[in-house]
């Protein structure tokens, strides 16, 4: 990848090289140290990022902050109500269980996939390096959330579902994995890691392959066995990796919503499902009332802020120990 | 160096131009000229109706052209509103009672009172007490489609085999005590997988082969499909009148009645809730698993057309403390506000509520349409083919044995809290009285609301 | 660790993993060889009973409506070339564009010299804190004042320019490239532009292609922003076509068989992508792993 095109570079440069001599020696230098600011091209580089900052994430920032303190409907112009939305969204029962039950997916997605993907990619690490197995590993990751969520609503589907048909088939007595509101969310929560388990793992196995190999070597010839080698030295050199991870992870999961929109339940039952952003999708597009939404997304950007300033901060604490 | 910044720039300007340029050019198409019109409806077995429909009427206008979308009722109003959102609704869509007063409230749908009067459309051709539905505040904003009523579907296998007499299913009984006659059927039509119906002392309720009434559970905040009926019979009334807001879901009435069709599914004689998910309720009559159901007149010619599996009779709703009730519905279709073509939308929407398409709809055999000529044709058409309507009919033209749906603004919160509080009573996580009056602190917080 | 009963196990841990990663790709594929009404009795078995290429016909919309219906569907179908189409548009713009724009921007943090630099770069960094949600209701807000609902310029906009990941991501990358090969280009005469296009983007394809493809499945998957400022068949990506046949579902039970058929449509491309790709793929992940 990178190889060619450095190898090539590199020619290039030598061929000018001797040019370069000649022409220093032809003339005075002009002060290399003495570098003009870039900053006239640099409105160049930058000039698309920054009109797509401004107008996609800056701007729409600050109007949805404004469109917080509002009654703004989409339909008619938006009225300024002050703190009325927090104040509402403060004793908002559907609020709080939205947040509960967000917390819950995250909490169950992330600690389950984190898991399994740490041991996948051990697995694969010390097994094989086969491309075959890590691509298989991939398909979940590639295919459209709509369509593995359609998938899994017929595989655990109460009636016709083939999970409840193996499990009456050994006795148990088939769940309704959508409609019971002890299992709905823990059910999105697992299917969501059935998708992302393999291709966290094969970003938690890019991150072991950078660990010396010399590091191992020592330690099998310390008489190290696997999980003393996997506790002491693969996990703690891959703490940055683990961090970025499940940092991304993490805001990631917090918006969970294809999977949710699909459920028949729509949010229910008995709300179990209703998590943050599907609740902001409702306020917004079937009840009209983009103000509230609003609001309740700027409580939720905060919320992500904070959690992903906390992680941060854990991510620094732990710099690479291989440096 | 100035040469390639000179280039960059070109090619940033060439990059923006087309979107400038189409971004410029895809807002206000012209109105003359060809149109065409996006019509949505839910049924897909109505489909056929309307696109006859359409055909007509584009072979009277040349000029319009009308397709037509279809989502499932479970999704339709959120796709809808979604759409209005994004400013993208079609332009003429089927329009429900309980929906209609939101649409109004937020400006969604046009007032078509001074066309229809200009028209001169005899609002008296329609089924009584349909067109003053679609009137608020003396704005008119639908003209009547058609009508539906509610009334017990039932496997005449399973009622042969239990041997009861069809002819004495119209005069079943019904309280939430005990629940009367009614009860009894049910109980007398459960099978568990010994052969013993739900009245012997031997009947197994963990395993039941075939249920004797299977429930519609996520019925939103009517019932329409059965707890709301009963409880109508049990002296519930939703609304005082259409607009007002003077609910009272923490009512005793609608509380037993709750708890009295909670209880079917604890004795063994309905499926529980959790296991309802994807099937409908008639997928899981086809499958000879339920024997019988409360069902809406739109419903029929499924049960009886060629994708029914099974055969079935049909009989009016038990006759409950305060006789016997039934919801009756109706639909419009309504213009969206945003349409850019308001006139021809006009056109469609009357010619929708003209013989001229009712006839065509009552033709194909699938609801009742809402002009009364249309639907002495479509009773006609429905039993020619083998639909038994008549208790239906019966029930419609009962006295005082119709209960129109509730029309108030907020539908869409009121349906999913009080489905929401619903689903704890079914899953036997709460009593009925104390989830309804949850609901109605929520529903009185709405209704406190513009 | 050269115990033979050990590395069994951990292969067949393995194995099961990728069994378990599979299997149900291939109870989709199953289902949608099976007939509508075999799906209450056929309910287990590895191939159906009487398979049938009836769902696909359907979906596809090669059959009459009431031979739709007929099978079991609600008429509905999915305009699969078409929608495969915008999708590819969508994912292919957006991949490119917003690549070759974060990297210009990405350099610019890295090598240029501006007032402001590490200023304006932090305020870039924080936007990636800025949950999607967020910026999807007051952008849809923007995007319909200016008439783009519907068309292909709405459904690129917010992404077409940059993401903060991207630009993250490509700074630390050219931050860690040795600035020699460029000063030495700069003492040739070549201008920032120049030392940036013939020098550092054909030495940083690896990760750009890394970049571009992460982009290209993220916007492939994106559901909720299609969905609402494009439903219309011209601009309707594959995710959204899903979604809305999804709804369109016969009024007594979800069309399962067409469902299936459906996704299993929908998931062809992306197996395609995985045989000419995959082991692209795979290794560009390799890199997202080098911070």
């Amino acid at each position: 990848m990178a190889g060619i095109g450095e190898s090539g570079g590199a020619v290039a440069v030598e061929a000018r090289r001797p040019r370069l001599a000649a022409r220093d020696a032809a003339r005075p230098r002009r002060g290399r140290g003495a570098r003009r600011g870039d900053g006239r091209v640099a409105w160049i580089f930058l000039g698309p990022a920054l009109i797509g900052f401004a107008l996609f994430y800056l701007y729409p920032t600050v109007r949805g902050a404004y469109f917080s303190f509002t009654d703004y409907d989409l339909l008619s112009p938006p009225h300024s109500v002050g703190a009325a939305n927090y104040r509402e969204l403060w004793h908002d029962p559907l609020y709080w269980n939205a947040l509960r039950v967000t917390l819950q997916y995250v909490v169950i997605n992330i600690v389950s996939q984190t898991l399994l993907a740490l041991g996948l990619a051990w697995l694969m690490f010390r097994l094989t390096r086969s491309i075959v197995v890590r691509v298989l590993l991939l398909v979940p990751w590639l295919v459209p959330n709509v369509a593995v969520g359609l998938l899994w609503l017929w595989l655990l589907d109460a009636n016709l579902g083939l999970v409840n048909h193996l499990i009456t088939a050994v006795g148990g007595t088939s769940q309704g994995f959508f409609s019971t509101p002890s299992l709905a969310m823990p059910t999105i929560a697992m299917i969501n890691t059935w998708q992302y388990t393999g291709y966290t793992a094969l970003l938690f196995y890019a991150g072991m392959l950078q660990i010396p190999a010399s590091l191992y070597e020592s330690a099998r010839l310390d008489g190290a066995g696997e999980v003393r080698t996997f506790f002491r030295i693969t996990l703690p050199l891959m703490r940055p990796i683990l961090a970025l991870v499940l940092v991304v992870s993490m805001i990631g999961s917090f918006q969970i919503f294809d999977t949710i929109s699909i459920t028949p339940t729509h949010g229910g039952p008995v709300n179990a499902t209703r998590a943050v952003y599907y609740y902001i999708y409702q306020l917004a597009f079937t009840q009209f009332r983009m103000g509230y939404a609003c609001a309740v997304a700027m409580t939720l950007a905060v919320i992500l802020g904070v959690l992903t300033f906390v992680q941060m901060r854990l991510l620094r604490a732990s710099s690479s120990d291989l440096a | 160096m100035r040469r390639n910044r000179t280039r960059l720039a070109l090619a940033l300007i060439a990059l923006a131009t087309p979107i400038a340029a189409s971004g410029c050019a895809s807002s206000g198409s012209g109105s003359s000229g060809p149109v065409t019109l996006t019509y949505a409806l839910w049924d897909q077995t109505q489909e056929p109706g309307y696109q006859a429909c359409a055909d007509a009427f584009t072979a009277q206008n040349p000029d319009i052209k009308i397709k037509i979308t279809q989502a499932a009722w479970g999704n339709y109003w959120q796709n809808l509103t979604t759409e209005m959102t994004a400013g993208d609704a079609p332009d003429v869509f089927t329009d429900h009672v309980a929906y209609y007063p939101q649409f109004v409230a937020d400006h969604q749908i046009l007032d078509i009172s001074g066309d229809v009067s200009s028209a001169g459309i005899d609002l008296s051709a329609y089924q009584s007490g349909l067109a003053d539905l679609w009137v608020d505040d003396g704005k008119r904003y639908g003209l009547p489609k058609d009508w539906d009523t509610e009334g017990l579907v039932y496997n005449t296998k399973s009622l042969r085999a239990a041997g009861v007499d069809p002819a004495s299913l119209a005069n079943l009984t019904w309280n939430p005590t005990d629940g009367g006659t009614f009860e009894k059927l049910i109980a007398e039509l459960t099978v568990d997988d010994n052969g013993n119906n739900g009245l012997s002392p031997k009947f197994d309720k963990n395993h039941v082969k075939v249920y004797g009434f299977v429930p519609t559970y996520d019925d939103g905040s009517t019932g329409q499909n059965g707890w709301g009926d009963l409880a109508a019979e049990n002296g519930f009334t939703f609304l005082s009148k259409p607009f007002s807001t003077d609910y009272d879901y923490g009512s005793a009435a609608l509380a037993q009645t709750i708890t009295w069709f909670a209880s079917l599914s604890a004795k063994g004689y309905a499926p529980a809730y959790s296991k309802n998910s994807s099937l409908g309720v008639q997928t899981v009559l086809d499958s000879g698993q339920g024997a019988m159901t409360i069902t809406g007149s739109f419903d029929v010619s499924s049960y009886t057309g060629s994708t029914a599996k099974q055969s079935y009779g049909f009989a009016e709703l038990p006759v409950g403390p305060d006789g016997r009730k039934t919801f009756i519905n109706d639909l419009s279709d309504a213009i969206w506000a945003g349409t850019s073509h308001p006139q021809q939308a006009w056109k469609w929407v009357q010619f929708l509520a003209s013989s001229g398409c009712q006839d065509l709809v009552a033709a194909k055999g699938v609801i009742f349409p809402a002009l009364t000529e249309a639907t002495k044709k479509a009773e006609a058409a429905r039993t020619a083919e083998g639909q038994n309507i008549a208790p239906f009919v019966e029930e419609a033209q009962a006295a005082g044995g119709t209960v129109t749906y509730p029309i108030s603004s907020h539908e869409s919160e009121i349906s999913t809290e009080v489905q929401s509080q619903l689903d704890a009573v079914w899953l036997g996580q709460s009593g009925a009285a104390s989830a309804l009056k949850t609901a109605q602190t929520a529903v009185s917080g709405y209704m406190s609301q513009p | 660790m050269r115990l033979p009963t050990r590395r069994s196990i951990a292969w067949l841990v393995l194995v099961i993993a990728i069994i378990l990663t599979l299997f149900p790709f291939y109870w989709m594929i199953r289902t949608a060889f099976t007939p509508a009404a075999d799906l209450p009795t056929d309910t287990t078995g590895l191939w159906p009973h009487h398979a049938t290429l009836i769902n696909f016909e359907r979906v596809l919309g090669l059959t009459s409506t009431a031979q739709n219906v007929a099978a079991g569907g609600s008429g509905a179908t999915l305009d699969f070339l078409l929608s495969l189409r915008n999708s590819i548009i969508y994912a292919g713009l957006i991949a490119v564009a917003q690549t070759f724009f974060c990297a210009m921007a990405g350099y610019a943090f890295a090598r240029l010299r501006f007032r402001g630099r590490d200023l304006l770069f932090g305020v870039f960094v924080m936007a990636l804190m800025v949950p999607p949600i967020f910026t999807l209701l007051p952008n849809f807000a923007l995007v319909k004042s200016l008439g783009w609902i519907g068309s292909f310029e709405g459904l690129i906009a917010p992404s077409v320019l940059m993401t903060p990941f991207a630009v993250f991501f490509l700074r630390q990358f050219f931050l860690s490239i040795p600035a020699e090969v460029e000063e030495a280009a700069a003492l040739d005469g070549a201008g920032r532009l120049t030392q940036f296009w013939r020098v550092v983007l054909p030495m940083s394809r690896g990760p750009l292609f890394t970049i571009g493809l992460i982009t290209a499945v993220w916007a492939w998957k994106d559901y909720l922003w299609p969905l609402l400022v494009g439903p219309d068949q011209n601009t309707r990506v594959l995710t959204a076509a899903l979604g809305i046949f999804l709804e369109q579902s016969p009024n007594q039970a979800p069309d399962w068989t067409g469902l299936m058929a459906a996704a299993v449509l929908a998931v062809i491309p992306v197996a395609l992508l995985l045989v000419v790709f995959g082991r692209r793929l795979v290794e560009s992940l390799n890199f997202t792993g080098i911070k």
